[in-house]
This record gives C-alpha cells, sequence and structure tokens, in this order.
C-alpha cells in the first residue's frame, strides 16, 4: 500500500530573536510511504521525507534543538525509514526480527503520528531515529521485549547516510507492558555513543525513558504521558543530564479534534552561528554555553472535513505559549537576552493532506506493535490518519 | 483572562514536573589552600560581551569577545595599561559578520595584530599597527580552508618568514599561511589532524607542537629538528596524555637553556560559564622522540585554559576558568617527587608538591577566565563575565 503527506502551514512566533518577530510559511513533513510484504513475508516498510527539499531553513520551533539547528526544526534525511521485519508466532506469544535504517527500540512514538503538527522540543531525548538497527523483539502474552542494535551517530544533513564505521556501536533496550487494549506502559534505556560527532570520540549519551499511552479504537481518543532524561558521558565521567516531562492528549467533539500538550524540557544551549538558528555541529569541544528549561504549553483544534477515495484534509490551528530560563548561573546563554523576552508566543494553522495508507505507529516493529483490535492488521499502517 | 488562566497552567505543571527532574550537583572549586593571593590592581569591566583571549605588547592590551551577551562576540577591546592600575578602554573595533573572535595576537616586531574569527564564516583578520591604539584592516583572510571558523591562530616567525598556524573548526585541519606579506597572505598547508578536534598549537625554535584532542599531543619538525619544513611539517612523535582533550601547549625554555618540559592543557567538559574541569599535564620532552608524562596539576572543581610564563622565574600562570588564576612553581625537577606526592599511575602530583604559588581572582569569584598574558611585573587576565583584570605578578618572599 502506498501513502503520501503533508501539511500546509503558516507560523508566527514573538519573539523570535532579540524582540523581533518572524511568520514564515512551510510545507512541512512532505512524505511518500510503502507499506508491503507480510503474511509469512518480511514486512517491508518505507519512509521517504521531502522536508530536505522544502524544509532546509528549517521549521520555527523554539525549545528545538539539534543536527546543526536551534529554535528551528531540522528537516530529516531522504531516506526517513526502510526496515524489513519478519515476524512469527501466534496471538499469545509472537517475535520477530528487523533490520533497516529507522528507529531504536527507545522511547516513545515519533511526534509525526501524534497529534501536533508542531514538535515538542523533547526529541532528541524520548526518541531515536534514523539509525541502522537490527531489532529483535517478543511479545509473550502482555508484556513485550525489544533489544536491538544501531550506529550511534546522528545525520548530519539531509542526504547523509548512518557512518559505515559506526555501526552497531550502540544499543538500546524496551520493555512494553500492554495491560489493557489501546493501553501500555513502557520503560527503556539507550546507550549512545558520540551522537553528536559524526566520526566518533564524541560524549556518550545515556538515556532513559518512562511513558503511559492509551489510545481508543477510533483513535479519537488518544493520552501520553512521558519522562525521559539522558546524561552526558565523557568516558567514564558523567557531564550533565537533561529532563523532559512530557503530558498530550487528543479528544473528539463533535467533528473536531481538540488536543492540549504541557512539555518541561531542558536544552542545551549551543554556541550559534551568524545565522542564529544554526549551531556548529558537532561543536569544537565538550562545553556548552548552558542550559535552559523550556515550559510549553500548547493547544490544538483540528477539523477532518473529507475523506473520500482514501483521501484526507485536515484543518488545524495551533498555539503555544514557551517560558525559558537558564538552569545554570553564570549562562554564556542567558535566554532574556536573545529572545528579547522569556517568554515566547507561537500560533500556526494550515491543512494537513493525506492519501492513501499513513504509519500508523512509529517507533516500532513487529512483536511490539499492538495489533488493532479485531483485525490483523499491525498498528504500523494505517489507512487514514486520525491525528 | 482565558489566557492568564492557560498561563498559569503550565507554572502548575512546572511544579509537578520538578519533582521528577533531580536539581543538579554544585560543583565547587577547591579554595586555596595556604598559598598566596595575586594581588589585583584593578579591572576594565566589559558587561555588553562575553571576553575572550588577552594580548599585551607594551602599555596596550587587547582582548576579544565570544559568543552573546547582550551583543555578539564581534568586538576586539583595545586598552591602555600604562596606569599600572585598572585597565582603561581606549579603543573597540568591529568585526563585521561574525559571531566569535578566538585567538588575538601581535607579530614579534609589534607591526600586526592577527585576530580568529568564528564560526563560519572562518577567517583571520590582519591589521596594521602603526598606530597600536587604533589597528587598520590589511586583510581578511577567508578562504574554503579556514571554513567553517578559525578556532585558534598562532602567529611565529620560522626561518625569516612570519607565519599564523589556524587550528580550523570541525571537520579539524590544521592551516598554516605565510603572512610575511599581509596583503597578500599565501597559505602553505592545509592538513586534517585532530581527533575528533585540532585546537592548538604552539611553536618555538622550528619545532611545532600541535594540540589534537583525544589525539593528544604530536611534536613535528618544521625547520628546527632536520628535514621538516612548514609546507612539509615531519612528524617526531606522539603522545596522548592522561584523559585526552588536549586543548593547548606551552614548550617552557628555562633560563639555564633547558628545554625539558611542555605543558599541555586539558579542556574537560564545562557547563555554561558555572563550571569546568581539566588538568595541566607536564611532559617530558627532553628526547622529542619518545615524550614521557610526568605530572600533573590539578584544581578540584575548576578546568584549566591557557597559559602564560615568567620564563625567567619558572612561574607558570594558568588561566583556571571558574578556578581564577594559578600561579605554579615549574622550576627544577618536576618528575621527581616522594611516594606521598604521586598519583596512583605513578605521575608526580605538582599540588600535593606544593607547587602552587599562588592564586588570582579567587575572592573576586565568579570569575570565568579564558586566558592570561604575564608582561613585565603584571599578569593580565581576561574573564568571560567581567572583561580584563590587571594583577600583581607573585614575587617569592626572600
Amino acid at each position: 500500500m502506498l501513502g503520501a503527506h503533508g501539511i500546509g502551514m503558516i507560523t508566527h512566533q514573538s519573539p523570535a530573536v532579540a524582540g523581533r518577530s518572524m511568520t514564515e510559511g512551510y510545507l512541512t513533513q512532505p512524505t511518500l510511504m510503502l507499506h508491503a510484504g507480510g503474511r509469512g513475508l518480511p514486512a517491508i516498510q518505507l519512509m521517504l521525507s521531502l522536508e530536505g527539499l522544502t524544509l532546509e531553513r528549517g521549521e520555527l520551533n523554539p525549545g528545538i534543538v539539534g543536527e546543526g539547528y536551534i529554535d528551528r526544526r531540522h528537516p530529516h534525511t531522504y531516506l526517513h525509514e526502510v526496515t524489513a521485519t519478519l515476524e512469527r508466532g501466534s496471538d499469545r506469544a509472537r517475535g520477530s526480527l528487523t533490520i533497516g535504517k529507522g528507529f531504536a527500540p527507545f522511547g516513545t512514538d515519533d511526534p509525526m503520528v501524534r497529534p501536533f503538527v508542531k514538535y515538542p522540543i523533547n526529541h532528541h531525548l524520548a526518541q531515536i531515529l534514523e539509525r541502522v538497527v537490527a531489532i529483535g523483539a517478543v511479545r509473550l502474552g502482555p508484556v513485550g521485549l525489544e533489544a536491538g542494535s544501531f550506529n550511534g551517530d546522528e545525520p548530519e544533513s539531509s542526504g547523509d547516510a548512518p557512518n559505515r564505521s559506526r555501526l552497531w556501536d550502540s544499543w538500546a533496550m524496551r520493555a512494553t507492558l500492554y495491560p489493557i487494549d489501546g493501553g501500555e506502559l513502557q520503560a527503556s534505556y539507550a546507550n549512545v555513543r558520540s551522537p553528536e560527532i559524526a566520526k566518533g570520540g564524541g560524549p556518550d549519551d545515556r538515556k532513559w525513558s518512562v511513558s503511559g499511552r492509551f489510545e481508543n479504537a477510533g483513535r479519537r481518543q488518544y493520552a501520553l504521558a512521558e519522562w525521559a532524561r539522558s546524561t552526558g558521558y565523557v568516558g567514564s565521567d558523567k557531564t550533565l543530564d537533561f529532563h523532559s516531562f512530557l503530558i498530550e492528549g487528543q479528544t473528539g467533539v463533535g467533528r473536531l479534534l481538540l488536543a492540549g500538550r504541557l512539555e518541561v524540557t531542558d536544552r542545551a544551549d549551543e554556541e550559534r552561528l551568524a545565522d542564529p538558528f544554526r549551531t556548529l555541529a558537532g561543536g569544537h569541544d565538550f562545553s556548552i554555553l548552558g542550559r535552559s528549561r523550556w515550559t510549553i504549553g500548547t493547544f490544538g483544534v483540528a477539523f477532518p472535513i473529507a475523506t473520500r477515495r482514501g483521501v484526507s484534509l485536515t484543518p488545524f490551528a495551533e498555539v503555544a505559549q514557551h517560558g525559558v530560563r537558564e538552569t545554570l548561573r553564570p549562562s554564556g546563554f542567558v535566554p532574556a537576552d536573545f529572545y528579547g523576552s522569556d517568554r515566547i508566543l507561537m500560533l500556526s494553522g494550515g491543512l494537513r493532506i493525506g492519501i492513501g495508507a499513513m504509519h500508523g505507529r512509529m517507533g516500532r516493529y513487529g512483536a511490539a506493535i499492538p495489533r488493532q483490535r479485531g483485525t490483523t492488521t499491525p498498528q504500523s499502517q494505517s489507512p487514514q490518519h486520525a491525528h | 483572562m482565558i489566557m492568564s488562566r492557560f498561563m498559569s497552567l503550565p507554572r502548575s505543571f512546572t511544579a509537578l514536573a520538578l519533582v521528577f527532574i533531580v536539581a543538579c550537583d554544585d560543583n565547587p572549586v577547591d579554595p586555596p589552600g595556604g598559598t598566596a593571593f595575586l594581588q589585583v590592581l584593578g579591572k576594565g569591566a566589559v558587561p555588553e560581551r562575553y571576553t575572550g583571549e588577552v594580548w599585551v605588547r607594551g602599555n596596550t592590551a587587547y582582548t576579544t569577545t565570544w559568543g552573546f551577551r547582550s551583543e555578539f562576540g564581534n568586538a576586539i577591546k583595545i586598552w591602555d595599561i600604562s596606569g599600572g592600575a585598572a585597565p582603561v578602554l581606549v579603543n573597540t573595533v568591529i568585526v563585521p559578520g561574525v559571531g566569535t573572535l578566538g585567538d588575538i595576537q601581535t607579530s614579534d616586531d609589534g607591526s600586526l595584530l592577527i585576530v580568529a574569527t568564528e564560526p563560519s564564516p572562518g577567517s583571520i583578520m590582519i591589521y596594521d599597527l602603526a598606530d597600536p591604539r587604533n589597528p587598520q584592516l590589511l586583510t581578511r583572510h577567508a578562504t574554503a580552508s579556514t571554513q567553517p571558523g578559525v578556532h585558534t591562530a598562532e602567529v611565529q616567525r620560522v626561518n625569516g618568514r612570519l607565519y599564523a598556524f589556524l587550528s580550523i573548526d570541525p571537520p579539524a585541519r590544521l592551516v598554516i599561511v605565510d603572512i610575511t606579506d599581509p596583503r597578500a597572505p599565501v597559505e602553505v598547508l592545509s592538513a586534517p589532524m585532530g581527533q575528533p578536534f585540532l585546537h592548538d598549537v604552539f611553536v618555538r625554535d622550528g619545532i611545532l607542537f600541535t594540540a589534537l584532542w583525544d589525539g593528544g599531543v604530536s611534536i613535528w619538525d618544521i625547520g628546527g629538528a632536520g628535514s621538516g619544513s612548514v609546507s612539509a611539517p615531519r612528524l617526531i612523535s606522539n603522545l596522548r596524555t592522561e584523559g585526552g582533550q588536549v586543548h593547548n601547549v606551552w614548550w617552557y625554555h628555562a633560563p639555564g637553556g633547558e628545554k625539558r618540559y611542555a605543558f599541555i592543557g586539558e579542556e574537560g567538559p564545562s557547563s555554561g560559564l558555572a563550571s569546568a574541569s581539566g588538568d595541566i599535564h607536564v611532559v617530558d620532552v627532553s628526547n622529542m622522540s619518545a615524550p614521557v608524562e610526568v605530572a600533573f596539576f590539578r584544581v578540584p572543581g575548576a578546568g584549566t585554559h591557557n597559559f602564560s610564563m615568567d620564563e625567567t622565574r619558572g612561574i607558570l600562570y594558568a588561566a583556571f576558568y571558574n578556578g581564577g588564576v594559578r600561579a605554579i612553581d615549574v622550576t627544577g625537577d618536576l618528575s621527581s617527587c616522594t611516594p606521598a606526592e604521586r598519583s596512583f599511575d605513578g605521575r608526580c602530583d605538582l599540588r600535593l608538591m606544593g607547587r602552587e604559588l599562588a592564586t588570582g581572582l579567587f575572592a573576586e569569584a565568579p570569575v570565568y577566565v579564558w586566558g592570561v598574558h604575564f608582561a613585565g611585573d603584571k599578569v593580565y587576565a581576561s574573564d568571560m563575565l567581567n572583561g580584563l583584570w590587571a594583577l600583581r605578578e607573585f614575587l617569592p618572599l626572600d
């Protein structure tokens, strides 16, 4: 099955830099998807992202950082995900093996398949993606276990591929409890070698994630609570902790989908280039300018207005209020000085378009994905994109 | 009304979330134990920018600026230090289109001022110093080789020609530029090196030391020890010092002609301008083909940065970020110590040996000292948080 997805959006942020507001338009999250195989054959899952073409400057998203971008979400790699999963077993006991490029068995689902268009800023704390992975998963009754190995290096650009010399230098494992239909509790740990210096030799990350998630059969009721921590290590010497705590939910009211999210996340403040939204990827030492704590409240409303022949159109609007302060003093980065305020407002609105089969879950493979109730279809694919 | 209620939610949520967030430990700097203090003569304040490196020539001091405070770090500050007390700001030169200025140095004849710029666009700015307090730009040398940024620039003369040795941000490499004709710089070498960074170099007597982070320190012949040259350095040796993260080097020439020790700065992780880590490593280079680490100096809770020396008296002045300035006695044999003064790996601990002579700026905390420059009878310290300090040199009591 094929699918395509994209979002046309306008974002207004005030202030963005030095007290100035910015308004920009994007074609964000343009993706092409393929689901194939299964029924005894390996299941193929493919996602191509075209953000490298449409989002090179990044998307305004105050507080986010990663892959050389800061306060703008970076574009994903063109080959966002391609995996082959071989799964065997019964409803009571299943096992699977997944290889390819995709998500490590750590943390929560990718924000792309969650209610909001704007990403939470904990993306690099709560997910590990775009890696060459080998993952084994087993599901025994209500308990699931996954373990996987992958390359630690983060992408350096949209066209970048994982470094061959870094293959299998990092690992992660996740345990999931499925206590009720639609509900799951997970705890996971990852040891990621030198994520920010692709050739290796940089600080390592040790990551923890704990979350609870619920989604009803119609996918109109959804809730997620997650805590994540990432600790830097240089050799065996611990450097700094970065924490995130996030809750979000969605409910359907008539034809409307209403969503809310509250997030508190620590961010490493890195040295910026002449472009204030870019950082020197990899840095020039193991120091950071400071650490800031972001508290973000987001409210969203979406209105699915058409679903015909596999096409879905969903106008949406989101408003987010950010509060930020430095947590290390003295700090080489004082948010109020840089932004012009310690309060930032962001307004976004646009149209989400989906055609064909969408990804239902992103971040799990094979036996780790719960079956949709009353079907044999895994939640890895969804004929419509409820979020 | 609705918005204010909405805004109260994040605050409540913050309180809830903080329950789950463990506060960071403070990492206090060890107070000086029985050492003397370097007398503070005065401060030239820089409140609007973070201060970077310092260089002194005659009665003029030059400081650079770094990062973003309420202004970008694009200013060269020029100070009158003839008064003997607080440096007096006499001029500010803005370098357009850059975010940070790193190293700053005059040429040996005092005719040129060279400043490194980063991050992208990386370059070196070469100024004419006919009027030392009013530099005039001669050349901005920016090429593909100097991108994405020049982290440090050392200016030294080799076989009569003046060179700038540039440490380039990742992908790390050494670039050497002949600036004998400052209006027409000529690049003579561009060589990848560093694991993962090349942070600094030290050049003296035709010998080049490169600080290669976890790649250790390498010693090269560039004309002082055989067949090497500036355009074709010959590797003599490499040493991986304890802990890696090799940041800077000073090869000490003692008054009696002894050239036995190189001091290696280790830049450990630091967070904001609040904490730092990293030791000074003492390497015996009397046999350059087989250098050996013999001693170290550590300030618990602080980390070292750049050095300067009173070579006549054998005093190493080291910037120690949040630990201020340390004056260390490096005379005599640094590899000889009692068992109680040795670490478990056999190296001598200069602190336990009582080699720490004096501390500076401890009472002025918080400070974050980037660089020091010994000149005349004073030590000038560039403090990222406060500006430029003038300290009296350490004079041993007779």
